[in-house]
């Protein structure tokens, strides 16, 4: 046939982009990667004649499936970060530090701001945020007005308190030292003793 | 004649392929596949002429149009999400001050 081989040279792209697909590691890039393959294989379908196929992988394959994908990646793959604004913002280098670690990861960092110390326990506890940053001593102590003590300067770092354990052991392995202070296993240790049954009950939940 | 215009298409094909292999930027890979969706249809166009079959033709006009479609939902998303990133701190300011 002499149609031969240009369906050869054509099928032959279908396994081209297959590759391309599985060995891209951004998502966002493999959700492109996938409309790309959809096309390829669309033209293929087309050219072997099953033309309902090939409209059914155009219409379903490609334009559903990634939009449906992109709205799921999108929804998932991030940190959110409760934070008290305006009076304790999060300073700039640990966002930054934070974002790159999570970049490293696929991952993109949300934030939620709270109005006081009570809401981001709450919003933490009812595990609506996955980590929350938390002033350092002398700013919580000024906040809920009691004396000040002398402090070490790890003290007055802010503390970041990750309730996944996944990302708690890749921002104790990755994130660089002397931003902030990871809370483990006794969380809130600036609150009151009235408080210790929330801080036990949270830590149970790590 | 046409066997050569399709060696010339496939050939044109490639290119966007390594395109949208080799770059790192979202939206350069989005353009690769602007150009992949808009040249595999019209490869189907072509060949329907060539085979002189109606039914190839009406479903590469259908995924002509519907690719593109695609790629507008697909970019609106994408775009969302960065706007979402580069204004993150102006949003919830702004969300601070209704309360």
């Amino acid at each position: 046939m002499p149609e031969d081989w240009y369906m050869v040279a054509i099928a032959a792209l279908l396994p081209l982009t297959a590759c391309m697909l599985v060995l891209q590691v951004n998502p966002y890039h493999a959700l492109v990667i996938r409309g790309i393959l959809g096309a390829v294989a669309a033209l293929v379908y087309a050219l072997f004649g099953a033309a309902d196929v090939a409209l059914t992988e155009a219409l379903v394959g490609t334009m559903l499936s990634i939009t449906l994908y992109a709205v799921a990646v999108r929804s998932s793959m991030s940190m959110r970060l409760g934070v008290l604004e305006p009076q304790a913002d999060p300073p700039e280098s640990l966002l930054m530090a934070l974002r790159e670690v999570l970049r490293q990861h696929q991952m993109r960092l949300e934030r939620v701001p709270y109005a006081n110390l009570s809401a981001l326990r709450a919003a933490l506890e009812a595990q609506e945020i996955h980590a929350a940053c938390i002033p350092g001593l002398s700013v919580a102590q000024s906040m809920a007005e009691e004396e000040s003590t002398p402090l070490s300067q790890a003290d007055r770092l802010p503390h970041l308190q990750i309730r996944v354990r996944r990302l708690h052991d890749i921002m104790q392995a990755e994130l660089p030292p002397g931003q902030t202070r990871l809370i483990d296993t006794a969380p809130f240790n600036l609150a009151k003793s009235s408080d210790i049954s929330t801080a036990d009950s949270i830590g149970g939940q790590l | 004649m046409m066997d050569w215009v399709l060696l010339a298409m496939i050939l044109a094909l490639l290119i966007p392929i390594y395109e949208a292999c080799q770059d790192e930027d979202i939206w350069q890979k989005m353009l690769a596949f602007a150009s992949i969706a808009t040249k595999t249809s019209m490869m189907i166009l072509v060949v329907s002429v060539l085979r002189d079959d109606w039914m190839i033709g009406v479903v590469g006009v259908l995924i002509l149009s519907v690719g593109n479609a695609a790629l507008m939902l697909l970019a609106h998303v994408l775009r969302r999400m960065n706007l979402g990133r580069m204004n993150l701190g102006r949003m919830n300011l702004g969300r601070m001050s209704e309360r």
